[in-house]
């Protein structure tokens, strides 16, 4: 385990720097992880993405599928990737603070 | 095949490590992927125990028996090697990379060597000797091409597969892998991705709201459906993934009729074991068996997927009732079959695009399944072009055996593992290539994607999804006013 600090935000993170605790996670943390990604400025598409990665994660308890992802939130993959350029699936759920994913994702 | 090897600019960028140093020192090994901390005393004596207690348990002294005396080290595996090729380092001619196993066995476990090791006192295990292991088994991608060069017969693959057991038994396992099966075996929702069952219903009924909208046709994924002809077992990752790839395979199921059912106690193929731990490999797939039972299933059905399909078919008879186990077919061999019998329809005029097969290595090498996909895509697209070479005798994605779940070698994988596959892409000139395998779309999608490569990579069943033609009698008649109900009876 390691710790990731930045500015005022001071949170536990594994090697791949992801949260291990998602419970600390707020606003200033996911623009303080969103750094880490080469995400400067976190837009308002951004925070929709990561809201809604939030609520799906906070119902099911995983990311939601890609193309369900797409279409609720209306943004195509390559809209996606410009915003998270690791993509959905690392970048993305980085920053809203889920779990790292495992398996073939 | 023939590639320039890589820069030293190149190999700066593919062996980068992210590895923080202080890890690397309290875990005093030095390798790319992460490993979970484990007991670093006395490391060379526990890693013998453990290569004895396999021996013991199993049947590989009798290959390694054979192999110490065969092994003539002739250097014809070098000319398949895609890692070799790539690097041009000896240390990855396969035949080095298995003598690193052989000379631990041929001193430690035959007569001979424990003499000799006695009298000149030399050739202990040492941890050096582990540390090399540790980095060379996981450069390899399993991909098995080696073994067809070989005079002898050595399997590579085997002695590789056998390292990383005998590494995983005393801890050294790349993180990615371990945390995946420990969930699949042990965790809350009993698969590699953690994915739960609500999850799972909800992308499922997900799809058929799309696939109804898309294709005006009700195509349903059953659940627990008890006495089905297949139970479908794809890689899990493609209920996050591959939404296309699992569409296609609703729709073909849907145009023929057949039973179908996923199993909402077990829905998922992959199984490390098959990289690095046997007794992972018999765990997982006894999960298989014991889901299929449930169901009363009577074949089980893999999805698109290499490793899943390879590990299945070949292993379920191992672990599970011999000659009594459930047959085991992938989603191709099916849907092959079916279009044999004239049960599916495809429109040749919507895919346009210059299309190639990538074949899977868990599925091409032993010759299994190369030329149905090959048939059935050239049934509807107009423009479908071969890369050279193909078949059992195809070149690895770069992401095979395990590695393509470690996301910390990335540039080792895109830069190193994949080169040859990265030429052979783009000399196809393909804009569409079908990698039917969960573990090899990742890998060549971001092959593509560091390479600059235009092309895009989807699954076969992605491609027969847009091409699939229903029949009418499927076609639900939304627009039909209520007179000509009235005038049709």
């Amino acid at each position: 385990m390691a710790i990731f600090e930045q500015g005022d935000v001071k949170i536990d993170v594994d090697e791949d720097g992801f949260m291990e605790e998602p419970d600390q996670w707020n606003e200033k943390v996911a623009v303080a992880l969103a750094s880490t990604e080469g995400v400067d400025e976190l837009s308002e598409d951004h925070w929709k993405l990561i809201n809604y990665l939030r609520e799906y994660y906070a119902k099911f308890g995983i990311a939601p599928m890609i193309r369900k992802l797409c279409k609720e939130t209306g943004f195509p993959l390559k809209k996606v990737y410009e915003m998270f350029p690791s993509g959905p699936a690392k970048g993305a759920c980085k920053v809203a603070g889920l779990a790292k994913p495992t398996g073939c994702v | 095949m023939r590639t320039n090897p890589i820069t030293p600019e190149e190999r700066g960028k593919a062996f980068a490590t992210q590895r923080k140093p202080e890890v690397l020192k309290k875990q005093n090994l030095d390798v790319r992927y992460h490993i979970e901390d484990f007991e670093t005393n006395d490391r060379p004596g526990r890693f013998l125990e453990a290569f004895a207690a396999i021996l013991k348990h199993s049947n590989y002294k009798m290959a390694l028996d054979h192999f110490i005396r065969m092994s003539a080290k002739c250097g014809r595996c070098a000319t398949t090697c895609q890692v070799y090729q790539a690097t041009g380092d000896p240390k990855d001619i396969p035949c080095y990379r298995s003598e690193l196993l052989l000379s631990v066995y041929r001193r430690h476990f035959t007569l001979g060597g424990m003499l000799k090791g006695r009298l000149l006192g030399s050739g202990y295990l040492t941890d050096e000797k582990i540390q090399e292991m540790a980095e060379s088994f996981w450069n390899c991608t399993a991909c098995r091409r080696c073994t067809l060069e070989c005079p002898s017969g050595i399997d590579h693959a085997l002695i590789t597969h056998l390292g990383r057991y005998i590494l995983s038994e005393i801890g050294i396992a790349p993180r990615a892998l371990v945390v995946s099966t420990r969930e699949q075996l042990e965790g809350a929702t009993g698969n590699t991705s953690a994915i739960p069952v609500p999850a799972l219903i909800d992308t499922l009924e997900f799809l058929e709201e799309d696939m109804l909208e898309e294709k005006n046709v009700e195509i349903k994924f059953p659940m627990d459906v008890e006495n089905a002809d297949y139970v479908f077992i794809p890689a899990v990752s493609d209920y996050l993934m591959e939404a296309e790839t699992l569409m296609g395979i609703a729709a073909v199921f849907t145009a023929t009729g057949d039973s179908w059912t996923t199993g909402t106690g077990y829905f998922d193929g992959i199984n490390y074991g098959l990289f690095y731990s046997d007794r992972i490999l018999e765990r997982v797939v006894k999960k298989i068996d014991a889901e299929t039972k449930r169901l009363k299933g009577k074949n089980v059905l893999i999805g698109e997927c290499g490793h899943a399909s390879r590990s299945a078919k070949y292993y379920l008879p191992t672990y599970c009732g011999g000659k009594d186990a459930f047959p085991v077919i992938n989603i191709m061999e099916y849907t092959h079959k079916v279009w044999k019998e004239g049960k599916l329809k495809f429109d040749p005029n919507i895919v346009t695009e210059k299309v190639a097969y990538h074949d899977p290595c868990n599925i091409a090498r032993q010759k299994w399944i190369i030329d149905q996909p090959r048939e059935l895509l050239k049934a509807f697209c107009k423009n479908y072009v071969e890369m050279t070479p193909f078949g059992a005798d195809n070149i690895c994605c770069g992401g095979g055996g395990g590695t393509i779940s470690i996301d910390e070698i990335r540039p080792y994988r895109t830069t190193i593992g994949g080169k040859l596959k990265a030429d052979q892409i783009r000399r196809s000139g393909c804009n569409i290539l079908i990698a039917p395998c969960a573990n090899c779309k990742k890998q060549l999608r971001e092959l593509v994607e560091d390479q600059k490569i235009d092309c895009e990579v989807m699954g076969l069943h992605d491609l027969i999804y847009k091409a699939i033609i229903f029949d009418d009698s499927l076609i639900v008649k939304k627009d039909v006013q209520p007179e000509n109900i009235a005038e049709e009876k």
